[in-house]
């Protein structure tokens, strides 16, 4: 590569002597040689030459009128522009003094006059790729040094460069703007005295302090750093320890402002909270508009056994009247009125649990005890319609991880739909409401109908917000079902089986797969 | 003849609501006889039957409605008190158009309800009674033999002896003595109240 460099690149060669002659057979000797040629026959020429040209090498005679070859050699060495070529006096002088000077003055080299051509040639060629390389080289670095320096200043995380003590070494453009203050008026400083209030109580707590000190990197967020002129940001660092070899020499912290991060942070936590809070209302609303419809069922349901008290307490008091009441058949009766104001009673526990708000969050439920609930609930509804609900679950079924109200709420939404879709088509064939585990290990609850069947457009537009089949429906339900169920961390969907009707679905995952520990549900019965 | 016993038909799904619906009529005094749904009351229905129907509109299976219809269809004259619930008021409207006697929602006072059941056996106590009336009218109208049917009614059209005697080419005599055996054996000294009795069951002799 050497040999490339020295060929392919230009070489300026600058020949310096006030002898005409001396020049001509240095001219002679060296061309062809692929250099390129400068002659100066005295140092300000040879100076200004060199200025311009920046040769490589410089055959530069010593003893020249005006000035003399070693000043000529003083001020290129002195000149940034021109200390980098290699000066090779030329001296008719053989003695030791000339030499060290010019050797103490910079000189690369000597030639001794008079000059041996051979000599000339193979040393200027030394000399030519000695500084090409070295020219090269500095250029590189600099490349380097550029791409570094870009890289700090273009990067938005402020860098310090700390030593063990904390002493800022090094800081870039990024660590200034974000200290507000001059990147000069931050080098010099102590890290920990300027950015923590704390720093002269306690220093060994602060952020950092480890890695300089024992070399143990760290990584924190939301900490609290100062400003030099007192003002305070979050912010989030990382600290490397700098190593030399098995030494410690302090740390490089990379950091940066984030409060607009945290701002962002708290307004998508915000709307997350409103989404969250939105679904749970809808979802109320949802069962509120159930009830809605429910209500004449629910009426019904509460007056048969209010109906039943009266009519028992009325014979109760008859029985009192007369003389020598028959106390057994009188506790018998008041037993029914008990009997019945706890049936009241379930139906409206049933309901205010169903309204709840907000839902309860996740619990271990069982599939069987939730759905016979529910069944219980629809019924209601079942009797004022003149259907029938039929319940299919094994005995085996594992326990589910979710919201009990919400998953009624699904379930109920479902069942009352096929119940409607099996009256419209007029069938006595009962709604059946089924269980088991898939493949996938969830559990899947079916509600399966021989009723009037889903539109052909049905897969489109189920699941749409405010699409409805049903003349005083609201469309709702479905939309709000399948965001429950997707919250509980399962899915909502249907087929349309070959023999007619329709069947919903939903999947929710098994409890314990996580390691849940194992309660039963609720305390039933226990209200 | 007026004398049978009324009952109190109580067809009602709900066990609670029948049970202590039973027990309350017992202790008023009433004879009581349940039914858990239409169909088992239907299949034990007889014209003998008499007293009135508590009936729950809501049901299972045949609702109240449906067997009001059936009944109709029977010519039951059994008064039927309908027991509705909170929203069932336009049934009931529809009930009583089809000749429901009463209806009392759900929950109910005692009174209320022994009220209107005391009104639906005294109109069924009226009813029988003058069902038994006009069956005698029609009894004593059959005794009677052609002859004297058709001068009866030539009667009831207000034609004199005389015209009568004419257009059936008999002597005037004769009709005298149709008239009188027609008289004795309706049971009446008055035209006019022969009249009004030939006209209360002109609909049950035309049925025939």
């Amino acid at each position: 590569m050497t040999e490339v460099v020295s060929e392919n690149a230009e070489v300026t060669v600058l020949l310096v002597d006030d002898n005409p002659q001396n020049l001509k057979v240095l001219y002679e000797t060296l061309k062809d040689k692929g250099y390129r040629l400068l002659i100066a026959n005295e140092g300000e020429k040879a100076l200004d030459l060199a200025l311009r040209h920046q040769p490589e090498v410089i055959l530069l005679d010593i003893m020249m009128p005006e000035m003399d070859g070693y000043e000529v050699c003083q001020r290129l060495k002195a000149d940034p522009a021109t200390s980098d070529c290699a000066v090779v006096f030329l001296s008719a002088l053989d003695d030791l003094q000339a030499k060290v000077k010019g050797f103490s003055l910079g000189g690369a080299d000597y030639i001794s006059k008079p000059f041996q051509s051979l000599e000339v040639i193979a040393r200027v060629k030394t000399h030519a790729r000695v500084i090409r390389l070295e020219r090269e080289l500095q250029a590189r670095n600099r490349e380097l040094q550029n791409d570094q320096t870009r890289i700090l200043n273009s990067i938005s995380e402020g860098i310090y460069g700390l030593d063990e003590r904390g002493t800022i070494e090094f800081a870039n453009p990024a660590a200034a703007v974000i200290m507000r203050c001059p990147v000069e008026s931050l080098i010099g400083r102590n890290f920990f005295d300027t950015h923590f209030s704390t720093a002269a109580e306690c220093p060994a707590g602060l952020p950092v302090h480890a890695t300089c000190s024992q070399g143990i990197a760290e990584n924190q967020r939301d900490i609290r750093m100062q400003r030099t002129d007192e003002t305070g940001f979050p912010a989030e660092y990382r600290s490397t320890p700098k190593h030399d070899g098995d030494e410690l020499h302090g740390a490089v912290v990379v950091f940066r402002d984030i409060t607009i991060e945290l701002e962002n942070e708290r307004a998508l936590d915000e709307a997350r909270e409103l989404v969250q809070e939105q679904r749970d209302q809808l979802a109320h609303t949802s069962r509120l508009t159930t009830m809605g419809e429910m209500a004449a069922g629910v009426a019904h349901e509460v007056n048969q056994p209010l109906t039943a008290i009266a009519n028992y307490a009325r014979v109760s008091k008859r029985m009192m009247s007369i003389e020598n009441p028959n106390l057994t058949l009188l506790q018998e009766t008041l037993d029914k009125i008990e009997a019945q104001s706890h049936r009241a009673s379930e139906i409206i526990r049933r309901i205010r649990r169903f309204v709840k708000k907000p839902a309860t969050g996740k619990e271990v439920l069982s599939v069987s005890a939730l759905l016979e609930d529910t069944r219980q609930f629809a019924e209601v509804d079942a009797r004022n319609n003149d259907g029938a609900i039929e319940l299919i679950v094994p005995a085996d079924l594992p326990d589910i991880l979710a919201d009990p109200v919400q998953v009624q709420q699904v379930a109920l939404n479902l069942i009352r739909n096929a119940l409607e879709a099996t009256r419209s088509a007029e069938s006595d064939s009962p709604v059946e409401v089924s269980a088991r585990v898939t493949a996938d290990g969830n559990v899947r609850v079916e509600v399966r109908d021989y009723g009037i069947g889903l539109a052909e457009d049905a897969e489109e537009k189920l699941f749409l917000p405010f699409y409805t089949t049903k003349d005083e429906g609201m469309g709702i339900g479905l939309p709000t079902c399948r965001s429950l169920i997707q919250a509980q961390g399962g899915e909502i969907g249907f087929e349309r089986p070959g023999d007619g009707g329709a069947c919903f679905f939903f999947t929710l995952p098994v409890a314990g797969a996580a390691g849940t520990t194992s309660c039963p549900s609720s305390d039933e019965g226990a209200v | 003849m007026t004398d049978i016993q009324q009952t109190v038909y109580v067809v009602e799904d709900d066990e609670a609501v029948r049970d202590s619906l039973e027990l309350l009529l017992k202790s008023d005094g009433k004879l009581v006889k349940t039914y858990e749904n239409a169909a088992v009351f239907l299949k034990d229905y007889s014209e003998k039957m008499a007293g009135c129907i508590v009936l729950d509109i809501r049901m299972p299976g045949m609702d109240g409605m449906e067997l009001q219809k059936k009944l109709n269809e029977k010519h039951s004259i059994l008064p039927i008190i309908f027991v509705t619930g909170h929203g069932d008021v336009p049934m009931a409207v529809d009930a009583m158009k089809e000749g429901a006697v009463d209806f009392i929602q759900k929950p109910y006072r005692e009174e209320a309800l022994l009220e209107k059941i005391e009104a639906a056996l005294e109109q069924d106590l009226e009813q029988r009674k003058t069902l038994d009336e006009k069956q005698e009218i029609v009894r004593r109208i059959k005794s009677l033999t052609p002859r004297e049917h058709e001068i009866m009614d030539r009667m009831i059209e207000g034609q004199a002896n005389k015209v009568i005697a004419i257009e059936l080419e008999i002597s005037q005599r004769t009709v005298e003595i149709h008239r009188s055996r027609v008289m004795h054996k309706m049971g009446t000294h008055s035209l006019a109240h022969l009249v009004r009795m030939v006209l209360s069951v002109k609909n049950l002799i035309d049925a025939r």
